[in-house]
């Protein structure tokens, strides 16, 4: 448990560039380091994280059910949030002073160009389950890729996705 | 309280602050119906606080995101926590914080418990495959639209495009923390150049 809250109390403090950008830290503390969770699991809590309202990281919440309960998803959101709650509180506080503080604002730049590299990495280790079920699954990837960028709501491709995929069974598709 | 000579703090004078029930009634509902990320989230903090119930004006939310967003963690929520900051100081960015985040996280609770509840039949593993083709489609168009609009300028780039090459060995936590500590050698050297 209180490696749990450790690794999210880390994850936070380096969620530079939001939520999104902070899955690749996620992936690697909680999934590659401790194997709490497989990559499809993974994927499953990333889905239901868009799906739901609130922000992406109440993944946090997700993972921690899974390891700990309903204690652990508590003690992962609480730490998850720790951090950038206090200092957006401080930031609300001392905007003015904030304001000049240019070190601060060019080392968030960076590293959130960083963590939106580092989602590519996580994209490729998304994609490996994916790809070994059948390499053609990823043509489904590019379509609900393409609707996204149209403007196709989120909630609504995870829903159609999820029940393709049942529908398929269904059918006699084995995967 | 210091004086303040601009208009940015108006709304954090103590005298129009609606009372943290109040306060936390409002976030409840907003949580509620948060879906969409960062942008339709902020469109209804606008419509709720701002031109539904006169508590901030529209200035408060953009500096709310101005301010929290290069900042680390999740922005949704951290404007949430400045603009309760401004409805009632630390008190009200706790309680605004709480509030938002208490329908989110029963519903994901409620979720995760009914997804490693379910049984191993080729149904439920087929729909997870298509939740998670979903989800790869999802998230390579957040990671383009990010991109866009995160790495602007040709140093930011290469850090993007090296962050990625080194991410597949190296630790992704010490990668955003070196990349970090690039972008401020760089404003240094820029300052004094």
């Amino acid at each position: 448990m209180l490696e749990l809250f450790v690794r999210f109390l880390v994850i936070g403090a380096l969620a530079f560039g939001g939520g999104e950008a902070a899955l690749p830290v996620v992936e690697r503390l909680t999934v590659a380091d401790t194997g709490w969770l497989t990559s499809a699991q993974f994927a499953t809590g990333i889905g239901l994280s868009f799906a739901t309202p609130g922000p992406v990281l109440i993944l946090a919440a997700f993972i921690g059910y899974h390891v700990t309960g309903v204690p652990g998803a508590l003690t992962a959101t609480a730490a998850v949030f720790a951090v950038p709650v206090v200092v957006a509180g401080f930031a609300a506080q001392v905007v003015d002073k904030f304001k000049e503080a240019g070190w601060f604002r060019a080392f968030g730049r960076y590293a959130a160009a960083a963590a939106i590299g580092l989602l590519g990495v996580t994209l490729i280790a998304l994609a490996r389950p994916i790809v070994d079920i059948h390499p053609m699954l990823l043509l489904g990837a590019a379509a609900v890729f393409a609707a996204e960028m149209r403007g196709l709501h989120p909630i609504m491709l995870i829903v159609t996705a999820t029940l393709i995929g049942a529908v398929s069974s269904i059918a006699g598709i084995t995967l | 309280m210091p004086p303040d000579d601009d208009e940015l703090s108006r709304s954090g004078d103590p005298g129009e602050h609606p009372g943290l029930a109040r306060v936390a009634w409002a976030l409840l509902r907003i949580g509620a119906v948060a879906f969409g990320g960062l942008g339709a989230t902020l469109a209804l903090l606008n419509r709720d606080l701002v031109e539904r119930r006169g508590w901030l004006l529209a200035t408060d939310v953009t500096e709310a995101l101005a301010y929290t967003k290069p900042l680390p963690g999740s922005t949704v929520v951290q404007v949430v926590t400045f603009l309760g900051w401004r409805l009632g100081r630390w008190p009200g960015a706790i309680v605004a914080t709480i509030m938002f985040l208490i329908p989110a996280f029963a519903i994901m609770t409620t979720a995760a418990a009914a997804v490693f509840a379910l049984p191993d039949a080729p149904v439920v593993r087929s729909a997870l495959v298509g939740l998670q083709v979903a989800v790869i489609g999802i998230l390579g168009a957040a990671l383009w639209r990010l991109a866009r609009s995160e790495a602007g300028s040709v140093p930011l780039i290469v850090v993007l495009t090296a962050a990625f090459a080194t991410g597949l060995f190296v630790n992704a936590a010490l990668v955003v923390g070196v990349a970090g500590l690039i972008g401020v050698v760089i404003d240094r050297v820029k300052r004094h150049a």
